[in-house]
């Protein structure tokens, strides 16, 4: 690629960030929670679509390579008690390649009409993805941080079925939330691998002004999270098991847009030393009636 | 009669786009407790301005930018609304009436419900003739 169309390039991903973050439209939706890792019991609005990209780098320990993992999220409310998401994800490891490492088909359902002191939400997830996912988006069973190579890794697929059981509660403006799980690995006869995430977090401002502004306190909401393994059926515990601790930050950018960041700090020596994560999401209202009325629904 | 019952089913159509007879769900009921909530924010109008904009960042997709109602959705600005506490308000936006499409909104700060809770009186048609 030559200098000027390198530049040409630089300029149009610019523009487009900056469409996204500044063209957005007077739109929004109720705070989102921070979490990167944790569930809580909001679930998308029944009609609407959120897009968003994350990203978990993976800083490494000596002798160990720095990573990249990348994953695309589709979320939609197919009604008010049901949110599906849908999730596409890579990685690219230093000194290594860039891989697709697979998707994850994801259902959250809120068996309670109310709210209560304690929310829960039944989650089920099916992952189609390779030994080479750096993602992270939960951390289960016992964990080694592996040598080999990507394509080594990409090569060796795993279908998986996760569940959750999510319990959320919103004690005046501080939310907390605690997720269990337990994920089974349908391609090899294994047992299944346990894990746990608990989160915490809080709108920096109880008030909403009446002035459109972007950096005002309410539209910051931090926290910090807690996830790890917790072995498998075979050795269930603490015990060559990875450890999270991370403070998280997520800002409304615009009416309709997020951005989160939080860095997490591994606990245990199975632990990434630090993982980086970022990410931007961006809602559509209304996305359900305006495809039934291109097509000439009844929206 | 096949005429007439196209017809029937053609006016109820119209009647359900636009909505204007909007019948509450008899189910969804605010427990008394909740409804003898007081606004605590009733005396501090000035923050109505905050309740208008979080109104329309969470509420006109479904309710309109006045509040009268689109698709399923409530008419804000009718008596059977405006008539009732705005403990039962505050109640019926943080839990919704999921069955119905109302989602919960329990994920706003407390008093910005309430924010809310004092935008909404503001559509009540009295007020705006008024």
């Amino acid at each position: 690629m030559s200098f000027a169309s390198d530049r040409s390039w630089l300029t149009t991903t610019r523009l487009t960030v900056f469409a996204l973050l500044m063209g957005s439209t007077a739109i929004a939706h109720a705070q989102e929670a921070p979490y990167f890792v944790t569930y809580d019991h909001h679930l998308e609005e029944p009609g609407n679509l959120e897009i968003a990209t994350w990203s978990t780098v993976g800083i490494p320990r000596d002798g160990q390579k720095l990573f990249f993992a990348p994953f695309s999220e589709l979320e939609y409310g197919v009604t008010a008690r049901w949110t599906a998401e849908l999730y596409l994800e890579g990685q690219a490891t230093s000194g290594d390649s860039a891989v697709f490492t697979g998707w994850r088909l994801e259902n959250r359902f809120k068996p309670l009409k109310r709210e209560h002191w304690i929310n829960p939400i039944l989650y089920l997830e099916y992952e189609n993805i390779n030994e080479a996912t750096k993602i992270l988006k939960e951390v289960v069973g016992n964990s080694g941080i592996s040598g080999e190579r990507n394509a080594e890794l990409a090569r060796a697929h795993a279908h998986e079925l996760e569940t959750k059981l999510i319990l959320s509660s919103n004690i005046h403006d501080w939310n907390i939330s605690e997720n269990f799980i337990a994920e089974k690995n349908l391609s090899r006869a294994e047992g299944f691998e346990f894990g746990y995430a608990l989160g915490i977090s809080r709108p920096l401002s109880k008030l909403a002004s009446g002035a459109e502004c972007r950096f005002c306190r309410e539209n910051f909401n931090v926290g910090a999270e807690l996830y790890g393994g917790l072995g498998t059926t075979n050795g269930f515990g603490f015990h060559e098991t990875a450890h999270y601790l991370a403070p998280v930050i997520a800002w409304q950018v615009s009416d309709n847009s997020s951005i989160h960041f939080s860095p997490s700090f591994g606990l245990t020596n199975v632990s990434y030393p630090l993982l980086l994560r970022f990410g931007y999401a961006y809602e559509i209202r209304g996305f359900g009636s305006k495809i039934a009325r291109m097509f000439g629904g009844k929206p | 009669m096949r005429l007439a019952f196209l017809t029937v089913l053609f006016a109820a159509g119209q009647l359900f786009a636009q909505n204007i007879n909007y019948q509450q769900d008899p189910k969804w009921r605010a427990p008394e407790e909740a409804t003898m909530k007081p606004n605590p924010l009733a005396d501090k109008p000035e923050l109505t301005a905050g309740g208008k904009k979080l109104f329309r960042r969470n509420c006109v997709e479904c309710h309109g930018e006045s509040g009268q109602g689109l698709k399923k959705a409530a008419d804000l600005q009718l008596p059977v609304v405006q008539e009732q506490s705005d403990g039962t308000l505050y109640w019926k936006i943080t839990n919704g009436n999921p069955d119905h499409g109302m989602p919960s909104f329990s994920g706003i700060p407390e008093l910005q419900r309430w924010q809310i809770v004092l935008y909404l009186r503001t559509l009540n048609r009295r007020d705006a003739v008024k």
